[in-house]
């Protein structure tokens, strides 16, 4: 393990230590108006004062934009990743999966003005569904939560695509052709074989999507204005503007717990969901000797 | 698995080609939107006032805004080397010593992955601060701005070359090296002429995707780093605050232009290598075959 000290170091001086650096903050105070922290008495304080009810609403209103914009991600995303996979001619794949990756190569901000352009009511989406006679008045939908979950499954959606479209990919086809030969319908095969087996990128993609969309807060401060507060803001208010360290770090931790908490119960149930179909669908050859 | 199949013209193969040229759409709007907006003779970039090729004179004799793209390059080549060296190195050894200690290590390259990138940079902030040396103001050797973003940015990325590398260690049959040691290859030797070519493509891999999200860096950017040395994300953010001016836009058009075609000149020295470019995705879908 010699090769990996350097990266070790790395990531236990610029990682670990400051991490834990925040955890101790946490227990500590801020002591007056020009000092951003005491940490000559320690206590949980700071903890009660995390928990309070404007930290528990935002946090609620960031796990409801996260776990609808990782299902709109998946929704998006697979249909995507099949067709990608299963119906473009296997020259073309690493192209297009190439263009895919081209958006990532804008700045995100300007990604993400660039849906501001388009979603206002003077925009030309708003004007040509309303020359379509789609819409009878101007596009409404800026500074809203709606606006906010376009922009985040747009800013996400690149990393769902990617695990997904591995899996899929890899996917020997002759397993399908197996399901249909045993009398599978198309819904059929693809309830009980090929989405199975897809299940380490839909986790994969899940993840990618979720964590990440869970700290942020700058996609959200462009295109939902005042009315999209994140979990994110809450931490970089305290350490830009209020200056209290102690309280900021413990809005950390909590988000951090809060979120490995939220991973953890989503792959219990999943594992419960597994595990039962499992049970339920089990099947018992006559005659096998195991 | 590679080979292609013609399509069947049935409903469900019509509705996913649909789906597919949608979903192209709807990730290209807001590109073209921006690109189309570059070319905006008005004075603020949201409001259309008719064509022109000012914002691109105006951002080209920008000097703030050339030293923050020159600052982006600058911290994002010296992350991605950074990133690419190390990483590459404590991939394979996790690949090839498993153990205790590799087993620890991704358990914290793990860790860095999943923590919301805020905290990071708090923590950072704190970090540069407390420990001063090359990271603060006082030391008369080294552009400490930029070296906070090139350690602020490295963390991140030396665990996603760690990951992608390790994969393609795991994938790797382990009898070439053993072979060259039968031969007595001393193990620099062994290193470079086998285990490094045959792990190229992923450390190329690695350090593009290092080098681009350094790029596009914002949020540990704009905690750590100091006036003097602004990445561009950080100014642009600055001016989302303020006013937006096309410039930006133009600015933005000349670096996505830029980045594809090197991009593609990297993916076409990486075909004739014979190396496959899948280790990124690979990587992300979880590692190992």
């Amino acid at each position: 393990m010699i090769p990996a000290l350097p990266a070790g170091l790395l990531l236990t001086g610029f990682f670990l230590v400051p991490i834990g650096f925040i955890i101790f903050y946490s227990f500590g105070y801020k002591p007056g108006l020009l000092s951003s922290i005491g940490v000559d008495r320690l206590s949980l304080d700071r903890y009660g004062e995390a928990l309070n009810d404007t930290f528990l609403l935002t946090f609620g209103n960031t796990l409801q934009i996260a776990l609808l914009g990782t299902a709109l991600c998946l929704f998006i995303a697979y249909p995507f990743a099949y067709w990608l996979s299963h119906h473009v001619a296997s020259r073309y794949r690493s192209t297009l999966l190439a263009v895919v990756l081209v958006p990532l190569w804008t700045n995100f901000l300007l990604r993400t003005i660039g849906w501001q352009i388009i979603l206002s009511g003077d925009g030309w989406l708003s004007k040509a569904l309303m020359s379509a006679g789609i819409i009878h008045q101007p596009l409404n939908i800026l500074f809203t939560r709606d606006a906010v979950e376009i922009g985040v499954v747009y800013n996400y959606l690149i990393f769902m695509i990617l695990p997904l479209y591995v899996v899929l990919e890899r996917m020997d086809p002759s397993l399908r052709q197996a399901s249909r030969d045993l009398g599978a319908g198309r819904l059929r095969t693809f309830l009980q074989v090929t989405f199975p087996l897809s299940m380490p990128g839909v986790v994969a993609g899940c993840l990618l999507v979720f964590v990440p969309l869970c700290g942020d807060y700058i996609t959200a401060s462009i295109l939902g204005g005042a009315s999209a507060n994140m979990a994110g803001q809450l931490v970089a208010a305290q350490f830009l503007m209020a200056q209290n360290w102690a309280l900021g770090s413990a809005t950390a931790v909590v988000l951090i717990i809060a979120i490995i908490m939220t991973v953890l119960a989503a792959g219990a149930g999943l594992a419960i969901v597994t595990a039962v179909l499992r049970a339920h669908r089990s099947v018992t050859l006559p005659g096998a000797v195991n | 698995m590679s080979r292609g199949r013609p399509t069947p013209t049935d409903g469900v193969s019509i509705g996913l080609w649909t789906w597919g040229i949608i979903v192209f759409i709807f990730l290209f709007a807001p590109i073209i939107t921006i690109v189309v907006y570059s070319f905006n003779a008005g004075r603020t970039l949201v409001v259309w006032d008719g064509f022109s090729l000012d914002p691109y004179v105006r951002a080209m004799a920008d000097p703030t805004m050339a030293s923050s793209v020159l600052t982006s390059i600058k911290a994002a080549l010296g992350s991605a080397a950074f990133a690419a060296v190390i990483g590459t190195l404590a991939g394979i050894a996790a690949a090839r010593r498993p153990g205790k200690w590799a087993a620890v290590f991704l358990v914290v390259v793990t860790l860095v992955l999943i923590t919301p990138e805020i905290v990071d940079a708090i923590a950072l902030l704190i970090w540069f601060v407390r420990m001063g040396g090359p990271f603060g103001p006082d030391n008369q050797f080294v552009d400490y701005g930029l070296m906070r973003l090139w350690f602020g940015h490295a963390i991140f990325s030396t665990a996603v070359v760690v990951l992608i590398v390790r994969a393609r260690v795991s994938g790797m049959d382990e009898s070439l090296e053993e072979a060259a040691a039968d031969l007595y290859a001393p193990p620099w030797r062994r290193f470079r002429q086998i285990t490094l070519p045959l792990v190229f493509p992923a450390v190329m891999v690695g350090f593009l995707l290092s080098f681009s999200l350094s790029l596009d860096n914002t949020i540990i950017s704009s905690f750590v780093s100091v006036a003097g040395s602004t990445p561009w994300p950080v100014y642009v953010f600055s001016a989302v605050r303020g006013t937006l001016r096309p410039e930006l836009a133009s600015m933005s058009t000349v670096m996505l232009l830029l980045t594809v075609l090197s991009l593609a000149a990297v993916g076409f020295v990486l075909r004739r290598g014979g190396g496959s470019s899948s280790e990124l995705t690979q990587a992300l879908a979880g590692g190992k075959q």
